[in-house]
């Protein structure tokens, strides 16, 4: 993600969270044990790296039944827990600065970014 | 109960009693320090013998002018995280000459044994539903040590110069 | 620099095997991820937003450049080919997976280096001075000091579970600070008495983070060979005494603050007198020993550099005029200039290196050096033994690798910490702030027209980046779910310490950079002179002013705070 229009999108979020005050609902998160991906519990148990695979709760309650049942599995996700999504039309959209950049990872660049050396 | 003791797993006839709970007839017993300093003639004259336990906040010294007499003294760790009891144990075997069973107690698990050895505990009761057998291996993990402790007080600086020598 | 003995080997290799075991059981369950934190944050293993995070260490901050190399290789086999320096001197990896940890601490392993308790409730890495052995202004080397204490503490059976985490930094600069000693929870100065005699002033209770706190004199003379029996004392006094109830309640510096100096003092010695005397009492050999490995480099007797260098800075190549100017520094054997590596370039997180960059960095400490490099805790490297002559042609291969920019404590040589990109603890994102000041910035004169100029980012209030200490300090707060973000003005982390002060209502992701642009340009307004350093005017004329230029005049602000949201 580009750092400048993320910076753009910040903004964006402020209004949907006014939207979806009343169309909250919950999902369960954590990270993969084996890399610290980030971790969304999905139908039939299984764990996606997606956002938009998370099974999405109608209540709270529910989520976090669903939270106690991944948190035995410390194998395969750790310390999973419970985060409120806005589900307005269909489209998932998490409510933080921080559940957002873990959906969609560092909004900076990283990586071989330097000018490659010239090997003489 | 089985705990850990010079490194291996033994019976260990000493029982815990918690305060206000009467003591059994006979047998060996451990009881708080609280307790022991309130009823400590009473105690001597019990038969069976008597060891100590000291929470996470209470001091060695508290204990120092007993030390002579008390078969086991027990440390407790109440959560991992609290690493008062190092400094005990320490202070127990190098400051005020401790020689009997000194005993780490609460929430032990393997990964701290090697430390807490170290700082002169010689007995373990490992946290229950841990592998006993296993937390063995502990002792083993590392064969140099950098600074001096209630197990060998020299730094390695004077016993490389030992070494060399 | 140092080099392991048989021993030293054993233990980093011993503890890399320990450290797979404990993978092992947190896999088979036989301990809880509960129990695991701690012994893997005492491998440095963080778990963060997106991944896990590998804390190495770099003790003191001095790397050789086959070290460099190896961590190079690391991050391209286990990693996404970068790795990040902190502000502890230290390198993080942002992504690599569990399972291949204990591989990786046995290639750090197999050249002298590890990641033991780099995390944790433990004595963390020693910091020094970046430019210690060659700074013209130091007593003596700090760094056999900060290698004798880094052994006492590496698994000190007593001290592996404190009530947080204890942080020692060394110096030796009479009047000079580089290393932020009066931050750190131990802060150890080497001084000399008016006898002529050295020995050290002992600082303790120093901090940033969430109350932060300047160091306070615990020792005023401590002999050379009390050194460890006395931070010994210091920090069984507060194992024993430190707070264990509330987290934010727990280091050092409150329980120094909470008892007051003068009786925190009278508990630490009475306990030293139990021990001064005892096994702990450093020996000549030993000292000697660990000095022998910080021996001056085979240099060559060359005649003053300072006219060379004097002639580039005034010279017709402009870039290279302004990179002797700036980051060119005096070293105390003639002929011979540290150079300070900025790691802030453009568009590049601040702090961050491509292993290409490392390999072929490594390859100019061997070639303009000794093969030694330094991290300095303002996130750049030094190359500490530069001839003077050289200066050109080392410059020439730094513009090749984007490591030329000429910016050393300009307003562009900014510290940045993690932030919400990645780090779990943080409320903000502090990586975007850097590159946005470091673009709109980039004109190197303006820069060198504001003069001296130390920014510090942090994206929370456990103060990674120090915001406490910058002449302008940013912090980022969350309101809502959203970030927003403080400035403060008037902090140093020099031998001048000082806290910043905080300006007024937090600005928002658009209006932080602008905010801070009206801060320079009020600064502009108020100097006597291009030599009226920034953090001077600060001092003399406070915020008010300030204060007046970011949010409006006074009358006016109640409604500006009602129109920003």
């Amino acid at each position: 993600m580009d750092w400048k229009s993320s910076i753009a999108l910040s903004l964006c979020l402020t209004q949907s969270e006014k939207m979806s005050k009343q169309q909250l609902k919950w999902i369960v998160t954590g990270n993969f044990t084996a890399d610290g991906a980030v971790a969304y519990l999905q139908a039939e148990n299984r764990f996606s790296r997606q956002l938009v695979d998370a099974l999405v709760f109608e209540n709270k309650e529910d989520a976090e039944a669903a939270r106690k049942a991944a948190a035995g599995r410390e194998a395969l996700v750790t310390d999973p827990y419970v985060t409120e999504v806005a589900d307005a039309d269909k489209q998932l959209d998490v409510l933080t600065a921080r559940e957002r950049i873990r959906s969609q990872g560092p909004s900076t660049p990283y990586g071989r970014l330097s000018p490659t050396p010239r090997v003489v | 109960m089985q705990i850990i003791k010079d490194g291996a797993i033994v019976e260990d006839p000493f029982v815990h009693v918690a305060d206000g709970v009467e003591l059994p007839a006979s047998g060996d017993v451990i009881v708080s320090l609280d307790r022991y300093l309130a009823q400590r003639e009473a105690l001597k004259r019990r038969e069976g013998r008597v060891g100590v336990r000291l929470r996470s906040d209470q001091e060695a010294k508290l204990a120092a002018p007993y030390v002579a007499e008390l078969p086991v003294i027990a440390v407790e760790f109440p959560g991992f995280k609290d690493g008062r009891g190092y400094t005990t144990g320490r202070l127990l075997r190098e400051r005020f000459g401790y020689a009997g069973q000194l005993r780490a107690v609460g929430d032990v698990l393997r990964d701290q044994l090697f430390y807490m050895r170290r700082c002169g505990f010689d007995a373990f009761e490992l946290k229950s539903g841990k592998d006993v057998q296993g937390a063995l291996q502990a002792f083993q993990e590392f064969t140099v040590t950098y600074q001096g402790a209630a197990d060998d007080q020299r730094p390695l600086f004077r016993r490389r110069a030992s070494a060399h020598h | 620099m140092y080099q392991y003995d048989e021993y030293d080997r054993r233990i980093v290799a011993e503890r890399a095997k320990q450290f797979e075991g404990q993978v092992e059981r947190r896999y088979s369950g036989e301990i809880t991820e509960s129990e695991f934190k701690p012994l893997r944050l005492q491998n440095g293993l963080y778990m963060q937003l997106h991944a896990y995070m590998l804390r190495v260490a770099i003790p003191y901050g001095t790397l050789s450049s086959k070290q460099l190399r190896k961590l190079a290789h690391i991050a391209r086999t286990y990693d996404r080919n970068y790795g990040h320096f902190t502000t502890r001197q230290n390198l993080q990896y942002n992504w690599p997976k569990l399972d291949d940890v204990p591989k990786i601490l046995q290639e750090l392993a197999s050249v002298e280096m590890h990641a033991i308790q780099t995390s944790g409730n433990c004595v963390r890495n020693v910091t020094s001075d970046h430019l210690a052995g060659v700074a013209p202004d130091e007593l003596e080397d700090p760094r056999p000091w900060a290698e004798i204490i880094r052994q006492w503490s590496t698994f000190h059976p007593e001290f592996a579970a404190l009530p947080r985490k204890f942080k020692i930094a060394v110096g030796a600069t009479p009047g000079v600070d580089r290393a932020a000693i009066a931050y750190h929870d131990i802060g150890v100065r080497l001084i000399e008495n008016e006898a002529g005699e050295r020995g050290f002033e002992v600082l303790a209770g120093g901090g940033m983070g969430r109350t932060p706190y300047i160091g306070q004199v615990v020792g005023k003379f401590v002999a050379k060979e009390d050194l460890l029996s006395y931070i010994e004392a210091i920090l069984r006094v507060y194992n024993t005494y430190g707070r264990r109830d509330n987290l934010y309640k727990a280091r050092i510096k409150i329980l120094v603050n909470a008892l007051g100096v003068e009786a925190f003092r009278e508990r630490v010695e009475e306990e030293w007198e139990q021990i001064k005397d005892g096994p702990l009492k450093l020996e000549q050999a030993e000292i000697e020993r660990v000095a022998r490995h910080f021996a001056p480099p085979p240099y060559e007797k060359l005649p003053d550099g300072k006219p060379q260098l004097d002639a580039l800075r005034l010279g017709k190549d402009r870039e290279l005029a302004r990179f002797v100017r700036n980051n060119v520094l005096a070293h105390k054997q003639p002929g011979y200039a540290a150079v300070i590596v900025s790691l802030k370039q453009k568009g590049i997180p601040p702090g961050d290196m491509s292993d290409e960059q490392m390999d072929a960095f490594a390859d100019l400490a061997d070639r303009f050096g000794f093969g030694e490099l330094r991290v300095t805790h303002t996130q750049n490297l030094v190359l500490p033994d530069v001839r003077a002559s050289d200066v050109p042609a080392l410059h020439a291969e730094l513009v090749k690798l984007g490591l030329a920019t000429p910016n050393h404590n300009k307003l562009t040589d900014l510290i940045a910490c993690p932030g919400l990109d990645y780090c779990a603890l943080a409320n903000a994102r502090s990586i975007p702030v850097a590159l946005e000041l470091m673009e709109r910035f980039e004109d190197i004169d303006y820069q060198s027209d504001l003069g001296e100029l130390n920014v510090k980012i942090s994206g929370c209030i456990n103060a990674c980046g120090h915001h406490h200490v910058g002449h302008i300090g940013i912090l980022g707060i969350d309101k809502g779910g959203e970030e927003f973000y403080q400035i403060m003005l008037g902090g140093s982390a020099g031998y001048d310490a000082s806290l910043g002060e905080f300006l007024g209502k937090a600005l928002s992701v658009t209006d932080i950079v602008p905010g801070v642009s009206k801060v320079l340009n009020c600064y502009l307004g108020l100097r006597t002179s291009p030599e009226d350093r920034f953090i001077d005017v600060v001092r003399r004329v406070g915020l008010a002013p300030f204060k007046e230029a970011v949010y409006g005049p006074p009358t006016m602000r109640q409604g500006v705070a009602h129109a920003d949201h």
